[in-house]
């Protein structure tokens, strides 16, 4: 290895992990202080001259100061290899080194965002289990060195037992399995979330996918668009407003799936899935080619989504659910979807059934029978819930309006009940062999496939009725996410539990 | 039917549902009574000074309103604690807690990834600890034993620990 560093086997990454660097900061500064952000601009009319040279002399700090930071966290940033473990020195600061060994690593990714494609250098980030879990993004490394490095952990993912894959050249071993043309990745934009989808294009252009995720999280909390009209147009009366907002929701209708259409473009352009030996490998991306790399041991679980609109087409999305990150005290929520899984967009029935099986050795999918929970009770208490603000509301207005109103109450009850009833009939539980199963759904469905070895934790709940009516709630913990199955008939909750119980105590096998 | 192609009877499996819990120390009981003793008083004696600010009589009806509410909830507090138990078998915990939502945790030991024994300022009075178990995934404390005697919570990490280094050994 170069021994030019002044300290001999630390090495740094190349000067581009700047703009790397720079678009993560603006990003999660941007999370924060649009909001002020916006407001400052919507005031700045109103300001006089010294306040609004203030505020210019602000921004133009502060941009000073998110360069500065950038330039010294490229500086700082040192990594070396060192055996079976990457070790890396980071912050400005507040410094910080992290050792990583190969065999904790659960997901190697390689990202190729636009401005570095021309210097032909990558991102690699390391992804790893436990408790110190973080993701660690080497930036702006060479991509062949990137490739090696990536090689060389996997390898050592596997223990001894996997030695053959490992020692031969890989791109020959490799299998495709798999690849997706424009066609289903115009599909798969369909399909999916909208306003994610917008969120995961910015991420895709910058390469920043943690940043990502979080900003999915923070426009959930923070984004109203009350707010948003109140500083567009503060002096409109009602009919105004009600025109913005009619303005804006047909041009959101009209422009989300094509956004989203254009942000999976970007993101999975070109896909493709192969495998050789224990590794799957995909790739993908317009902009920035993205390359991920998934063991199959690592795999907890299975995940067959179907919404609304695959259902029509009759496309499933496949995601492949490893252990998440972290086990955080407070643990705030991790949108599914973004780096704890690996996708495998827009798939045919048949594609479904082929896949799966490669991905669950064993499962026999076809076999399985689900149980459905018991209605009765669903219905109880749904609809008793549900009675509590209808009844006094219709009662209110049947006072005041007209007996006419009492109509709603059965009609509002119908619509409760056939929600219900669709509830019930989408969500199951079974087991084939070694996995389980649970699904759930109302109008889309989602099935989880898992070994029910790589079960962390079993809880059973029951309130007194469901005690007096031989009834339980159960709850699986995957390393991935966890699995709820209400009023289940309590032998079978505790027929699951014993049974996965068994095989996480008689397997021999590591869950990780 | 939900379970096909099982290899294993399920009859024959260890039913945990007739598992004997372990319920917590008494002194976990009487911990459990010093705190209500340290909450409620002073609540109380808040309560009566809008009456004796005031002079006015039926604002007396605020801290007896509150001495039934204190009553009914240290009465549920109570139950609740004695409902509390744990269970050890060779391979797993299970613990079951909740007055109204009876919950049982089942965590087996070559799950958990980390251990831990804390104990408070009134806990150490009472000689007592809470065990804490982590496994993977990211949720936070997985099972939180309470009411423990101290010796009785190392005990039981040291017997945790001895099983998962077998079973790695093995």
């Amino acid at each position: 290895m170069n021994a030019s560093d002044s300290s001999p086997n630390w090495r740094r990454t190349s000067p581009v992990a700047v703009v790397f660097y720079l678009s993560r900061l603006l990003t999660q500064l941007g999370k924060g202080l649009a909001p002020a952000a916006v407001i400052l601009l919507a005031g700045m009319s109103s300001m006089s001259g010294s306040s609004k040279a203030l505020a210019v002399a602000g921004a133009i700090t502060m941009l000073a100061v998110v360069v500065v930071s950038s330039v010294l966290s490229w500086l700082r940033f040192r990594y070396r290899i060192d055996g079976d473990r990457v070790l890396v020195r980071s912050g400005v600061l507040h410094r910080e080194e992290l050792s990583i060994e190969f065999s904790r690593i659960q997901n190697v990714s390689i990202h190729e965002p636009f401005y570095m494609r021309p210097f032909s250098l990558s991102l690699l980030s390391i992804d790893t289990a436990g408790s110190q879990g973080k993701e660690v993004v080497l930036s702006g490394i060479d991509k062949t060195l990137a490739i090696e490095l990536r090689d060389t952990m996997l390898a050592q993912v596997v223990p001894a037992v996997d030695d053959e894959s490992a020692d031969q050249p890989l791109p020959s071993a490799a299998s495709l399995l798999l690849t997706r043309g424009r066609k289903d990745i115009v599909v798969y934009g369909l399909m999916a979330n909208f306003t994610l989808w917008v969120l995961v294009a910015i991420g895709a252009f910058f390469g920043a996918w943690e940043t990502t995720e979080k900003m999915i999280i923070w426009v959930g909390q923070y984004i109203r668009l009350e707010d948003v009209l109140a500083v567009i147009n503060p002096d409109a009366g009602f009919l105004g407003r009600l025109l913005v907002i009619t303005a804006l929701f047909i041009a959101a209708v009209l422009m989300l799936p094509l956004i989203s259409i254009i942000g999976a473009l970007f993101r999975h352009d070109g896909y493709r899935l192969s495998v050789e030996g224990e590794t799957y490998r995909k790739s993908s991306g317009l902009l920035t080619k993205h390359d991920e790399s998934l063991k199959r041991h690592k795999i907890q679980a299975v995940v067959l989504k179907q919404n609304f609109i695959a259902r029509c087409l009759a496309r499933t999305n496949v995601q492949l659910r490893v252990a998440q990150s972290g086990t955080g005290t407070g643990g705030g929520p991790i949108p599914s979807g973004t780096k704890a899984s690996f996708l495998v967009p827009a798939l045919h029935p048949h594609e479904v059934h082929t896949l799966s099986a490669e991905f669950l050795p064993g499962c026999e999918m076809e076999k399985v029978q689900l149980s459905r929970i018991n209605r009765r009770r669903l219905a109880f208490v749904v609809v008793g819930v549900c009675l509590l603000p209808i009844l006094p509301l219709t009662t209110v207005l049947s006072v005041l309006l007209g007996w006419k109103f009492t109509v709603l109450l059965p009609l509002a009850l119908a619509i409760v009940w056939a929600c219900l009833n669709r509830y019930w009939k989408q969500t199951g539980y079974g087991v084939v062999g070694e996995y389980g199963f649970i699904r759930h759904g109302f109008i889309g469905t989602q099935t989880t496939i898992f070994p029910l070895f790589k079960v962390q934790r079993v809880d059973i709940i029951q309130t007194p009725g469901q005690r007096k009516r031989g009834l339980a709630q159960l709850s699986i913990h995957l390393a991935s996410h966890t699995l709820n199955m209400p009023y289940m008939p309590v032998e079978d909750a505790d027929a699951f539990r014993d049974l996965a119980l068994y095989y996480v105590e008689s397997e021999q096998r590591c869950w990780y | 039917m939900a379970f096909v192609n099982l290899q294993v009877n399920l009859a024959d499996l260890p039913a945990v549902r007739e598992l004997k819990m372990e319920p917590m120390s008494p002194d976990y009981i009487r911990e459990v009574k010093t705190q209500l003793l340290i909450i409620w008083p002073p609540l109380l004696m808040v309560a009566f000074i809008p009456s004796v600010l005031s002079g006015q009589v039926f604002l007396l009806a605020i801290p007896a309103l509150l001495l039934l509410l204190a009553l009914l909830i240290s009465a549920l507090v109570i139950k609740e604690a004695r409902i509390k138990g744990i269970a050890l078998r060779d391979h797993d915990i299970a613990s079951r807690s909740g007055l109204f939502w009876r919950k049982t945790i089942l965590l087996a030991f070559d799950r958990v990834q980390h251990v831990e024994v804390s104990s408070g300022p009134l806990q150490r009075k009472y000689g007592l600890a809470s065990l804490k178990f982590f496994t993977a995934g990211g949720s936070g404390v997985d099972l939180k034993v309470d009411g423990l005697q101290r010796q009785r919570a190392e005990q039981i990490r040291a017997y945790i620990l001895e099983k998962s280094v077998a079973k790695s050994a093995a």
